[in-house]
This record gives structure tokens, C-alpha cells and sequence, in this order.
């Protein structure tokens, strides 16, 4: 049994569907990610997995769970977690209440349970650790995306969906985002990564779905997609031959 | 010379009920992103739940105020689920709209019940007050300043250090981010509501002993509160507190040096220059979009 299964999933925001049959799976263990263009849907999967939007048809499990239609907060209970584009910190808040509330989905837990997983979230961002105390809006894009998954894995996910985590960071930063992801997986989190970045997403990918317009027009390992003409054409450019 | 002192007193203590109403106004908008123009006719209520209590049931005075207190909360929640919570979904008019019906609806509400004659409450400590160095410290006046202080104290470390607190001021910065973090929203949003509503009420109840207890008590106090509001910046907790305080203090001194009949008037010329010098208030930032 797969962790996460789409089966035929429509949804959109107008009329018109954004996502138009999506079916896709991510088994216990894997990184998976979903690349595509800008506007093909990535983001719009990712709403519609978390409760953020309802999907129009189609089915979505989680641990064989059916939870089309649920709302976020029921979604977020069974420990799929979603760290949305832009980051979303709370700015009035700090950088350790920011992550603390990543919990918020476990119900009540023992403070020194949290301190714990407060200290293994700082282990993973050690980077982070000096802005504990300061508010969120004095951050870095960077030093926002680590408080952002740190909250993200405050909520103990058997699956971890990150969208485009490496948007806006400098390339060296970049780099430590996609390590830590890697690391991330290798602690036995599930991760489905939604990503404009192909060539970093498929460097620590065990799978791929490319999405072009609410559809996904290809699926396989990293070596597969990486092959593919009309991925190549369309999302990874003349770069391949290069590197 | 002790008059300086005298007035101070007496504004800080009208100031108090301005900033407790005008705090419930910015706890309110900050949750939801809209104003709540039935505000100050949670002070109406408040008084009105004392005036039945206390006066109509004949119930001792300090359990009338907790009940009263408690029942504040409850309408609350109430107010929450009849008049934001179906519109939720829908922008910032119709929710403005719903509660200036709830306003009307409330305000004829009792006014069928109580007509139109004003009651009054006795004073809430069973002596007068107090002089210190020539200045008369009026007993009615105190308790607000000492309850007031008292609630703000309370309402910080409450949003300071609590869990709760934390995720309520995280679902006024973020509803969609906290609902993903499995944050209850409507519930903080139900709990904002309650709050407020106390606040609302308590102001409603402490004041009700200087004023009479009419149907319209209500709209005269938001209004200066809703200014204060504005002048201590509108959104900020600190603002609502000090912009409270600040205009009670100038209304009482516009008064007693210039005109007792434009002292309504002067809390509105402060809101007017605050408009025109310095629009985001005093604790406010300009208003731009973040990226």
C-alpha cells in the first residue's frame, strides 16, 4: 500500500479544472517530486492533498485513509505535513514559537517531549539556533525556509510535502536546503517535493512526475526523466549536456 | 494646584473604559479583518445583564458581576456563530454589514424589553473614595483603573506566555498557515469573540455607575473608542491601550478649560489632526503591501 495515492483528482479555483485527473503515489521511504512549469498545477496538487482546496472528483488516500474533502486540520492530524510556498512564518511571532506550533497538530504534549524535538529541529538548522528568540519578519529568505520546514517536522509527518523550498535562496543555500532534505528522508520522513529547481530535485529524487497543465505527462527515476526529449525541451533546458 | 492631578485621574479613568472597548475592536479586527461596529453595544449588554441581575432579581452584587461576566462570554461565542461565522468565507462588507444589523438588532432588542427610560446601578464599593494630597480619589473611578490594569496584565501573559496565546495571535497573522499547522481556527476565532465580548461587557458594567444604562450607551463609547483606536494605531494592542487613555485624559481636560458642552467633540478634533498629521496612528506602521 502506497503512503500517498492520487486516483483521477480534478480541482481548480474557476471553472476551468487546474488539475484535470491526477493520479499519482509516493511509497513509505521515498522522495518523490513534482516538477513542471510555472502554472502547471504543482502548487495547486499540494493545496488539494492538504485540505487547503477540495478537490472537484477523484480520490485521495493517505495510509489508506480517504481524505478528499477533509479539512486541513484533520489532514495535518494524520501527520501529512505541508510547508507551503513563501514560507508563510508568522512575522509577529519568534522564530522557537514559529517552530513550537508546528506541534499544534499532535494535541497536548509534554513540554519536555517538545523541548526535545525543539532541540533535534535546531540540530537538523543549526544555522537558526542565534534567531531563536527573534521575531520571524527579521529573518532571511533562507533562514525563513529552515524556521519553515523545522515547523514543518515539528508536527512528526510520515509525509513532509515541501513547496519550492528553493525559491528565492542564493545557490549555496540551495544546496544545504537539498541536503537537508536528503537527511530528512534518511530519518525516515516520506517527502513529496514540489520544485522549479529540476536538476537539484532530481539529484536526491527516487522518482518524478512531470506536470504540464493539470496534467502529469511523465513518471520515473531521475535517470529516466532526465532521458526524456520532451522533459528536457521543456523543463530542464540545454543544461543537461552542459553539466 | 491639586486640579491638575484631579482631572488626570478622572481621564485616566474614562480613558480606561475607551481603551477596554477599543481593545476588543482591534482583537476582533485582528482575528477577522473586520471592524465590529456591535462593539460598544457589548457595553450596552453587559450593563443591561447587571441592571436584571442586580436590580430586577435582586441578586447580590458581586455574584451578579461574575455571572454577568460569564454570560458575556457565552454571547460571545454566540455573536461569533450568528453573525461572522456564516460569512466567514465572504469579504470584509457583509461582515461589516452583519454586525451593524447586530447592532440595530441589539440595541431594539432591549429597548422592547426595557423601553426607553435609562436605568441606573449603584455605585460598585460601598464607600465614596478617598483624598491624597488634595486630590479625590473617586472609589468607582479606581476599581476601573485597577481592573483595567489588572485585565491588561492578564491578557499579556496570556498572549505572551501561553500555547493558547501563541496560537491565537499565530491565526490572526496566518489563518491558512495555522490551519495547516492544525491550528483550530474558527475555534481561536470563537475564543476572540468570547474575549472581547468580556471586554466589552466589564467596560459596560464599570462605567454603568457614572451613566446611566440606556440602549445608546453603547454607540457613544465605541465611538470615542474606535477613535482611540485610530489615534493609538489601528490593529495595535499597545495603541488601543494608550490611545484609550490619551483620549479620555484630553476630553477631560478639553472640558474643564475649554468647553463642557464640546466635550464630545474634542476626542473627535484629536482623531481629525491624527488623520490628517499622522494617519497610522501612533503605534502603527504606513500601510504598505509586504513582499
Amino acid at each position: 500500500m502506497a503512503l500517498l495515492e492520487l486516483d483521477g483528482v480534478t480541482a481548480g479555483y474557476t471553472a476551468v479544472d487546474a488539475l484535470n485527473g491526477i493520479s499519482l503515489r509516493v511509497e513509505d521511504g521515498e522522495i518523490v517530486t513534482l516538477l513542471g512549469a510555472n502554472g502547471a498545477g504543482k502548487t495547486t496538487t499540494l493545496r488539494t492533498i492538504s485540505g487547503l482546496m477540495k478537490p472537484r472528483s477523484g480520490s485521495i488516500r493517505f495510509m489508506g485513509q480517504e481524505i478528499a474533502g477533509a479539512s486541513a486540520n484533520a489532514i495535518v492530524r494524520l501527520g501529512l505535513s505541508h510547508v507551503p510556498e513563501g514560507r508563510r512564518i508568522f512575522p509577529g511571532l519568534t522564530v522557537r514559537e514559529n517552530i513550537l506550533l508546528g506541534s499544534s497538530n499532535r494535541g497536548r504534549v509534554p513540554r519536555a517531549e517538545l523541548d526535545r524535538d525543539l532541540e533535534a529541529a535546531f540540530g537538523i538548522f543549526p544555522d537558526i539556533l542565534k534567531f531563536a528568540d527573534s521575531p520571524g519578519w527579521t529573518l532571511s529568505g533562507g533562514q525563513q525556509q529552515m524556521v519553515a520546514v523545522a515547523r514543518g517536522l515539528m508536527a512528526r509527518p510520515k509525509l513532509l510535502m515541501l513547496d519550492e523550498p528553493s525559491l528565492g535562496l542564493a545557490p549555496i543555500i540551495v544546496q544545504q536546503v537539498f541536503r537537508t532534505i536528503a537527511d530528512i528522508r534518511a530519518r525516515g520522513t516520506t517527502v513529496l517535493l514540489v520544485e522549479q529547481n529540476a536538476h537539484m530535485a532530481l539529484s536526491i529524487a527516487d522518482r518524478g512526475y512531470v506536470l504540464e497543465t493539470g496534467r502529469l505527462i511523465v513518471e520515473g527515476p531521475p535517470a529516466t526523466l532526465l532521458d526524456n526529449e520532451e522533459v528536457r525541451a521543456a523543463y530542464l533546458g540545454g543544461r543537461v549536456t552542459a553539466e | 494646584m491639586s486640579m491638575i492631578p484631579q482631572l488626570l485621574f478622572t481621564g485616566l479613568g474614562i480613558g480606561s473604559i475607551y481603551a477596554l472597548v477599543a481593545l476588543g475592536f482591534v482583537l476582533i479586527y485582528r482575528a477577522t479583518n473586520v471592524v465590529n461596529f456591535a462593539q460598544g453595544d457589548f457595553s450596552m449588554i453587559g450593563a443591561f445583564i447587571m441592571v436584571v441581575l442586580a436590580i430586577d432579581l435582586g441578586v447580590p452584587y458581586w455574584i451578579a458581576v461574575i455571572v454577568a461576566v460569564v454570560t458575556m462570554a457565552a454571547f460571545g461565542i454566540l455573536f461569533n456563530y450568528g453573525v461572522y461565522y456564516p460569512l466567514r468565507h465572504r469579504t470584509f462588507l457583509p461582515v461589516v454589514i452583519s454586525t451593524i444589523g447586530a447592532s440595530i438588532l441589539l440595541q431594539n432588542g432591549v429597548l422592547a424589553a426595557y423601553g426607553p427610560h435609562p436605568q441606573s446601578l449603584p455605585p460598585m464599593l460601598p464607600f465614596p473614595g478617598f483624598t491624597v494630597g488634595g486630590v479625590f480619589l473617586d472609589s468607582q473611578y479606581l476599581l476601573i483603573l485597577v481592573v483595567t490594569f489588572a485585565l491588561v496584565a492578564l491578557q499579556y501573559l496570556f498572549f505572551e506566555r501561553t500555547m493558547l496565546g501563541k496560537k491565537l495571535q499565530a491565526t490572526s497573522q496566518d489563518k491558512e498557515m495555522a490551519s495547516l499547522l492544525g491550528i483550530p481556527v474558527a475555534l481561536m476565532i470563537g475564543i476572540t469573540f468570547a474575549y472581547s465580548a468580556v471586554l466589552g461587557g466589564v467596560a459596560g458594567i464599570l462605567v454603568a455607575p457614572l451613566l446611566f444604562v440606556s440602549i445608546n450607551m453603547g454607540s457613544t463609547i465605541a465611538l470615542k473608542a474606535f477613535a482611540a483606536s485610530i489615534i493609538g494605531g489601528f490593529g495595535d494592542v499597545t495603541g488601543a491601550i494608550v490611545g484609550g487613555l490619551a483620549l479620555g485624559v484630553v476630553e477631560t481636560f478639553g472640558a474643564a478649560y475649554i468647553s463642557v458642552p464640546y466635550k464630545d467633540g474634542f476626542a473627535f478634533l484629536v482623531l481629525f489632526l491624527f488623520l490628517m498629521v499622522r494617519p497610522q496612528g501612533v503605534f502603527g506602521e504606513k500601510v504598505a503591501e509586504k513582499a
